[in-house]
């Protein structure tokens, strides 16, 4: 009698479990969110977390990453749900072979007017010296652009780790910008990057780098994208340009920089309306670079932003359902 | 019951004074920034080239030969076979690893950090050690040196001064200065009244005093100041890697993001080995100095 007893509560706490867990799964679920390191994915994990919390009832927890440890770890764990802002070329082969093993799924493409990466100079050098055009043309200017440690001209890379790093060295042999008196300068992290372009702006000092759009800094401080003058290889870049073992670079373009959310399995599967809602989740890089000005201006965080964003803009209005909507904006 | 509000909401400074607060000390910055930058800059423009300049010398000349001086150096310093031996291998091993030219960078960054440390770190101490004003203003500063996120003050430093080795050259000697400072104080204030009493009975003016009794005897406690200068300079290489500095912390960095581990492992083993060097060859200095003191003395 006891055992039976115990065995029918025991059952129905199990059927009490089992409701319940589907009863949150019809309202998504718990469900983790990357916080990317940069100020845009920063601002995107927050808009994801308020539509998703407040439009459709999931209980969003975000979890601090960055590129190479968030794309592991949501190859090999399943580990956090979604990456609203993966700059895949880094990871593109492991990723590639992810999603067709269907672990991962790229929902869509979030930057309408995809990323860009590449050399830049400061708008200030290019409008006092306006036949540089090219990357060539820079190459050929090395007073312009002088190296801390004394002689010679610097090109700024890509900080240590970063994929882009390899692409920058391996192009930097190919234009033969080492015979033209230049030397690579290893800003060791993103900060010491963006902080080497903002010390270069406020003393209106040349300088001549690597980096990305849309960020804070190219809101902040203008800058000109140099063209490679050369069409886009696509097998050179794949095998040679961007690989760390590459003996003979030839000049390149920049690849085009895609920028994807990332979901894992589990997300596409048990979310639901809220896969509906990151698939149609796009925004020009014009609106991004606002965001982030106003960001930087007001010393705001990226939540602040994401506020900022759902409060003034109406690009989201489409991502998501009429009532979702009404929700969000009475939760605003 | 009802709690009134002022009791659970801390009554904090209103959005837009915070904002323009943070503005007005942003501002200020930038401006002194575009001021001053210039010629902060050229003022340590003799270190930067005594910096490029040592690093150099030590990558461009073969290695066999920086080996050598090296093994002297440590024999000297240490008279002992064991620790020589003990680093030829370490050498031999950081080299095979390809890991030499970062080694030399650090060794350069860090033997000139160590330099400057002693340099301005005895001074204070001695300053210190004289007047209980002096100290009771120093040691907090030193708490906040000690204590501070490095990049708190890095980033400034950085829109200052650029990235590169002069940025990192600060943080590493920012951290790493304390404890030269805070032993040499000890050390003098350690040293016997009755001694310094019966220098006075001597007739020993304070220059005197200070070169001929106080330091000398303070001499082992300096020498534990410079071991943990020595160690905390290499504690922070990969700090300083983050803003541009070269050396074994780059690769480190690298690793990190990679996830590499083997990479990752080989280089942290050759700045502990490095450490490990540095550490038994100044400490087995100080204490010869120390044998050769009660030698004379008996």
């Amino acid at each position: 009698m006891n055992f039976f007893k115990k065995s029918m509560i025991s059952v129905v706490f199990a059927m009490g479990l089992g409701a319940f867990s589907t009863q949150a799964n019809a309202a998504c679920g718990s469900i983790t969110v990357a916080e990317m390191n940069w100020a845009s994915a920063e601002m995107l994990a927050h808009i994801d977390k308020v539509v998703l919390e407040n439009g459709y009832g999931c209980e969003v927890e975000l979890v601090p990453g960055s590129t190479m440890p968030t794309a592991t770890s949501m190859m090999e764990k399943g580990e956090p749900d979604v990456a609203p802002e993966l700059w895949i070329n880094a990871v593109r082969i492991a990723l590639d072979a992810a999603t067709e093993e269907g672990r991962l799924h790229y929902a869509a493409e979030v930057f309408s007017d995809t990323g860009e990466e590449g050399w830049w100079i400061p708008q200030y050098i290019a409008d006092a010296n306006p036949d540089i055009q090219t990357v060539e043309d820079a190459l050929n200017r090395a007073d312009l652009f002088p190296h801390p440690e004394g002689d010679g001209a610097a090109l700024y890379t890509c900080p240590s780790g970063w994929n882009c790093q390899l692409s920058t060295n391996n192009l930097f042999r190919a234009f033969g910008a080492e015979a033209k008196g230049f030397r690579l300068v290893d800003p060791g992290s993103g900060a010491g990057l963006s902080g080497a372009i903002s010390k270069a702006y406020d003393q209106k000092e040349g300088w001549f780098g690597y980096y990305w759009a849309p960020t804070a800094i190219l809101g902040k401080y203008p800058m000109k994208k140099l063209s490679f003058d050369v069409p886009h290889d696509n097998d050179e870049w794949n095998t040679c340009t961007s690989q760390e073992d590459c003996a003979d670079p030839q000049k390149n373009s920049w690849v085009v920089s895609s920028v994807y959310t990332v979901v894992t399995d589990r997300f596409k599967k048990e979310a639901g309306v809220g896969m509906d809602y990151i698939v149609k989740r796009a925004l020009p890089n014009s609106t991004i670079n606002a965001l982030l000005a106003w960001k930087e201006d007001n010393q705001a965080t990226g939540e602040d932003a994401a506020m900022h964003f759902l409060s003034n803009y109406s690009e989201w209005h489409d991502w998501v359902d009429s009532s979702a909507k009404a929700k969000i904006q009475s939760a605003l | 019951m009802n709690i009134p509000e002022f009791l659970t909401v801390f009554p904090k400074m209103g959005k837009v004074d915070y904002l323009a607060f943070k503005k007005a000390i942003d501002g200020a910055f930038r401006q002194f920034s575009r001021a001053y930058g210039d010629s902060i800059e050229s003022f340590f423009d003799p270190v930067l080239y005594f910096l490029v300049n040592l690093e150099k010398l030590l990558q461009n000349t073969p290695w066999p030969i920086v080996i050598m001086v090296f093994l002297l150096l440590i024999y000297y310093g240490s008279r002992s076979i064991y620790l020589t031996v003990g680093s030829l291998a370490a050498f031999l091993f950081i080299a095979y690893f390809g890991m030499w030219q970062d080694t030399m960078s650090t060794v350069s960054i860090i033997g000139v950090c160590t330099l400057l440390a002693i340099g301005l770190g005895i001074p204070i101490g001695i300053l210190m050690s004289g007047s209980d004003r002096v100290r009771s203003a120093v040691v907090p500063i030193l708490d906040i040196m000690q204590t501070m996120p490095s990049f708190v003050y890095l980033i400034p430093v950085v829109m200052l001064l650029g990235i590169g080795k002069i940025p990192g050259l600060l943080a590493i000697i920012i951290y790493a200065i304390p404890p030269m400072i805070r032993l040499t104080d000890l050390g003098i204030r350690e040293v016997d009244k009755e001694v310094l009493e019966a220098a006075d009975a001597f007739g020993a003016n304070r220059i005197q005093k200070l070169f001929r009794v106080q330091l000398p005897l303070a001499l082992p406690t300096i020498f534990a100041g410079i071991n943990q200068t020595i160690m905390m300079a290499l504690a922070m290489v990969v700090i300083a890697s983050m803003i541009g500095v070269r050396g074994l912390g780059q690769p480190v960095l690298k690793a990190i993001s990679n996830q590499y581990l083997t990479m990752g492992l080989l280089n942290g083993f050759a700045i502990v080995v490095l450490a490990v060097i540095f550490d038994r060859v100044s400490q087995s200095f100080g204490k010869r100095l120390q044998q050769h003191r009660a030698g004379s003395r008996e």
